[in-house]
């Protein structure tokens, strides 16, 4: 048993079958009293990573002041980076050029991670969905747990996306939501949700 | 101060662009909006459907809406759609609370477009002073007086002379500039333009 894995170091670059990492014994064997606490903390301390791209970006600068103040909700803005982030919010128009560097941020996030999608253009390209450079969508690049409609959205509009957000997150048990991945995902991919179209697309 | 949003819904001007509502008994599926669109978010599926007509004529055709679609995802809210509906079958509805956890959820079919409609505010109110609409107008209106002659003498007699010197007046205020040229030979001392206009009207202040 225990050489089984050295056996397979030895054999030079083949890729190891690491399982998962998971986020700590406890959430995995996590009654639902306790699932439930772990959730209500997470949906309540969301560090928010803003991608702002275009004019999107000031209505959600709108929502982070002391008019709209999201901090009411547990979203504290303007992480010092990626990496001490839990949730992005993509607002703005992405375009091609920049799509590198949004899917290389995300993956710098911890997991679990989260991201809004704000504004029409970044859910499905918006007036640019004709445009040789835009992204059509950030959901082809990163995936994305609510998409907030509007253009721009009011920051109202903002604050209902996170209360649905957070209503997500108390939902969810991570465990499932990793051992989904696990199945679907092709080459170890940080693919957290079904894709968009799935084959037995209806109508 | 801060806003209480979810417990305090906020107060948006009647105005607000926030989602489009549907009527669609109005709509004639005439297609106007899913052209003029910007951004090409408004599907429309119709057929044609022929009616007998009941006294035997030609049978009348007309449209019936089978699919009225607008993608929330791709609009940018521009309100083109609304201001080109000949019908009034588009409405703007501040409603702003309808994000999804799927996108295509985001595509309103026309029965939750039609679910809008209960948030639409009512249309502004006339200035004080204006005249009323012209629906109200036409609407107090006495109704015509029945062609046969057995209809008592003094009521049509009282309205033909308001009638007739209102649509000279339409008439003569028409085409301003071309007027002078044809139709009355007595010319007026001024004769620049506002020469006919006097003439045409004078028949109604004679009358009247």
């Amino acid at each position: 048993m225990d050489c089984m894995p050295r056996k397979s170091e030895n054999a030079g670059m083949a890729p190891t079958d690491l399982p998962m990492p998971s986020m700590g014994p406890l959430s995995r064997v996590a009654p639902k009293p306790m699932r439930f606490i772990l959730n209500w903390g997470r949906r309540y301390s969301l560090w928010v990573f803003n991608f702002g791209l275009a004019c999107c970006a000031i209505e959600f600068i709108a929502t982070s002041m002391s008019r709209h103040d999201f901090i009411r909700f547990g979203v504290i803005p303007f992480a010092n980076g990626p990496r001490q982030a839990d949730l992005m919010v993509v607002s703005g128009t992405v375009s091609d050029k920049m799509a590198p560097a949004v899917r290389r941020l995300y993956e710098q996030m911890p997991e679990p991670k989260y991201v809004i999608s704000f504004g029409a253009c970044s859910n499905s390209g918006g007036p640019y969905w004709d445009s040789y450079c835009v992204t059509k969508g950030v959901d082809q690049i990163v995936p994305v747990d609510v998409y907030v409609p509007g253009c721009p959205p009011r920051p109202e509009a903002l604050l209902n996306g996170i209360i649905r957000l957070q209503e997500k997150i108390a939902a969810e048990s991570l465990p499932e939501r990793y051992t989904w991945a696990r199945s679907h995902s092709p080459s170890g991919e940080t693919l957290l949700r079904p894709p968009l179209n799935p084959p037995e697309a209806p109508v | 101060m801060t806003r209480q949003y979810p417990e305090v819904q906020p107060e948006l001007p009647a105005r607000s662009r926030g989602v489009i509502a549907l009527v669609e008994e109005n709509c004639t599926s005439c297609m106007l909006c899913a052209r003029e669109c910007p951004d090409w978010c408004i599907y429309i599926d119709s057929h044609k459907e022929t009616l007998p007509s009941p006294e035997g004529g030609r049978a009348r055709t007309r449209n019936v809406l089978d699919r009225f679609a607008i993608d929330f995802s791709l609009c940018m809210y521009c309100g083109i759609c609304i201001e080109v509906c000949p019908f009034d079958a588009l409405f703007w509805s501040p409603e702003f609370a309808y994000s999804e956890y799927d996108i295509r959820d985001l595509l309103h079919e026309k029965d939750r477009l039609g679910g809008w409609l209960e948030s639409v505010p009512p249309p502004p109110a006339h200035d004080e002073k204006a005249e009323p609409a012209k629906e109200l107008q036409v609407a107090a209106r006495p109704p015509r007086p029945a062609r046969d002659a057995g209809a008592p003498a003094a009521a049509p007699a009282r309205e033909r002379p308001v009638r007739e010197p209102r649509a000279a007046a339409v008439r003569a205020i028409k085409p301003p500039g071309s007027l002078p040229k044809r139709p009355d030979p007595d010319p007026d001392p001024e004769g620049n333009g506002s020469g006919p206009r006097p003439t045409r009207g004078e028949p109604p202040e004679n009358v009247t």
